[in-house]
């Protein structure tokens, strides 16, 4: 029963993140145009390249949205509506976003092409720089919390929000969050001007749909995790708990689309040596900041 | 009953990815078997209500199987498979030590008497909560110890990977 | 029963490692035996803990170790396969033979 509002309220919130980023990316606002894209996406031809491995080129669309579905089986959208509502949710949200990465890999190797394999391993860099930065504000959020459960960690911020308790994880986790969703200036495996594409770039027609269908899914997830464990969930005055989550979640998606295109894109070993010289003692500070201030204040 | 079937769906499928790593040419589907394996190592331990065991074998595995690929191709010959290449030796001594092996732990499993079995868990809420105790109360040492091997572990690969400069 | 079938399932996959870590001529390929026979093992323990003494939490202490033991000597091996490497040009068990009479 519960599972059948997931697919509605995925498809909507996918379209309106679509328009978002047209409206603040170019400053266009229409939203009829996702429907002819997509119509348009559908009725080209899929091309498949010479010589590709198959079980791979095939797998990685798919893979790549089904590990984001899963990771929002474990976010919640009002104090009773959820999916699965496991103990260790948070770390069961970690564990999907990694099959991100296998995915893109899985995207770069199987099309036999140049840029698309440079595209993917690059993305190989930028997660071995990320996969730290997501877990430790994770780690802080859930000492706060005093459990894993997702629920919890948003009856938690009753009294505080996490963005104002903990700013340095709030930060390094969503620069991370953009980092797992490859938005600029992290977007290394798509690189629109340096690698013809990237691994999106040998993906035609239906399987190009998929891929696109599925990078707006991710960037939906981590958008609601973020507003899950730092800025309240469902807690506000007046509107309905879920009404809340859903505006909160499409300002923060808002805000990564935007903010991003400024910044000159990171090469990959800037990445990896600013994530691990200055991010993880960043967020390992953050975690003593944390637990000095949960023993001294409770 | 659900169990059983779980265990034994996802043992299944385990094994056959674990005899197409051997059996594959191509070595990036060789790795990314081995990723199938242990996914399906990690269904099991969620099956077997091993919630926190289970969800932490599949978030590391992704990560270090896709490196291992990486590696693989860096430093196979023939990383594609298309050239067929010979790459075992010793093949009637591994298959008869293999075999050797799985026998005897075969053995091992139907003849010994496990004693009677327990028929529920802990809920999971509890597990974490338990085992969060145990780490930090007492094995705070063993916890410890796996800190700092970790530790000496990334600097001495380090060390060893690292290429000299000629002065 | 579900122990039983547990138990077994980890027999194959030990079989399966023990024989790739013998038969294949690169050392990657050797550790991806050695990577197999560990998750036997660690399907053994979790097998043990859930059927026999589920309130002992030794049990999933040994499994966290187990891992990371795997994730440690995977690094190492790596590192040690990079090393040699780039000393030899490749990696091949059969062409390493400097310390053999």
């Amino acid at each position: 029963m519960t599972v059948l509002w997931l697919v509605p309220l995925l498809v909507v919130g996918t379209y309106i993140i679509v328009v978002l980023e047209e409206w603040v990316t170019t400053g266009r606002f229409r939203p009829v145009a996702p429907v002819f894209g997509g119509i348009s996406l559908l009725g080209r031809e899929s091309l498949v390249p010479r010589l590709p491995d198959r079980v791979l080129f095939e797998a990685a669309p798919g893979l790549l949205l089904v590990a984001p579905v899963l990771a929002l089986a474990v976010l919640p959208l009002a104090p009773g509506t959820i999916i699965a509502n496991l103990a260790t949710g948070a770390l069961f949200l970690n564990a999907a976003l990694a099959y991100v990465m296998v995915a893109l890999f899985m995207a770069g190797w199987g099309a036999n092409s140049v840029y698309g394999l440079v595209g993917g391993w690059r993305f190989l860099g930028q997660f071995v720089a990320y996969s730290m930065l997501i877990v430790m504000p994770i780690t802080a959020v859930a000492m706060r919390a005093q459990s894993l459960a997702t629920t919890t960690i948003v009856e938690s911020q009753t009294s505080l929000w996490n963005v104002i308790a903990q700013p340095l994880g709030f930060i390094l986790f969503w620069l991370a969050a953009m980092a797992v969703c490859f938005l600029p200036p992290f977007d290394l495996p798509i690189a629109p001007h340096e690698l013809a594409g990237g691994i999106m770039g040998e993906y035609t027609g239906d399987r190009l749909a998929i891929l696109r269908l599925a990078r707006l899914v991710l960037i939906l997830t981590l958008s609601a995790s973020v507003t899950i464990f730092f800025l309240g969930g469902w807690l506000g005055p007046v509107l309905p708990p879920w009404i809340w989550t859903l505006v909160k979640t499409l300002l923060v998606a808002a805000a990564m689309l935007g903010t991003g295109r400024f910044v000159p894109r990171l090469r990959q070993e800037q990445l990896v040596a600013w994530g691990w010289q200055f991010g993880i003692p960043l967020a390992l500070t953050n975690i003593l900041w944390v637990g000095v201030t949960l023993l001294v204040v409770a | 009953m659900g169990q059983v079937l779980t265990v034994a769906f996802f043992g299944l499928v385990a094994l056959g990815f674990g005899v197409t790593v051997f059996r594959t040419s191509s070595m990036v589907r060789s790795a990314l078997s081995l990723l199938g394996a242990m996914a399906a190592i990690g269904v099991m331990f969620l099956a077997m209500e091993a919630e926190f065991l289970g969800v932490l074998q599949l978030m590391m595995m992704a990560g270090e199987m896709t490196i291992m690929a990486i590696f693989m191709v860096m430093y196979m010959m023939d990383p594609g498979g298309l050239g067929q290449m010979e790459m075992t030796h010793q093949k009637r001594l591994s298959k008869g030590v293999g075999l050797t092996g799985c026998l005897g732990a075969v053995a091992l499993t139907l003849l010994v008497d496990w004693g009677p079995t327990v028929a529920s868990a802990p809920p999971p809420t509890t597990q974490v909560h338990d085992l969060g105790i145990e780490l930090m109360s007492r094995s705070m040492l063993v916890f410890e110890t796996a800190g700092v091997t970790i530790l000496v572990a990334m600097v001495a690969a380090t060390v060893v990977a690292i290429a000299r400069h000629r002065p | 029963m579900t122990l039983i079938v547990a138990l077994l399932i980890g027999t194959g996959l030990f079989g399966i490692g023990l024989y790739g870590a013998v038969s294949q001529t690169n050392m990657v390929m050797i550790m991806m035996g050695v990577e197999l026979m560990l998750g036997a093992a660690m399907v053994n323990l979790v097998a043990f803990w859930r059927f026999l003494h589920p309130d002992v939490y030794a049990g999933q202490m040994f499994v966290l170790i187990v891992m990371t033991v795997m994730a440690l000597e995977a690094a190492v091996g790596f590192g040690i396969a990079t090393a040699r490497f780039r000393a030899r040009g490749s990696v091949e068990m059969e062409e390493a033979m400097e310390l053999k009479e």
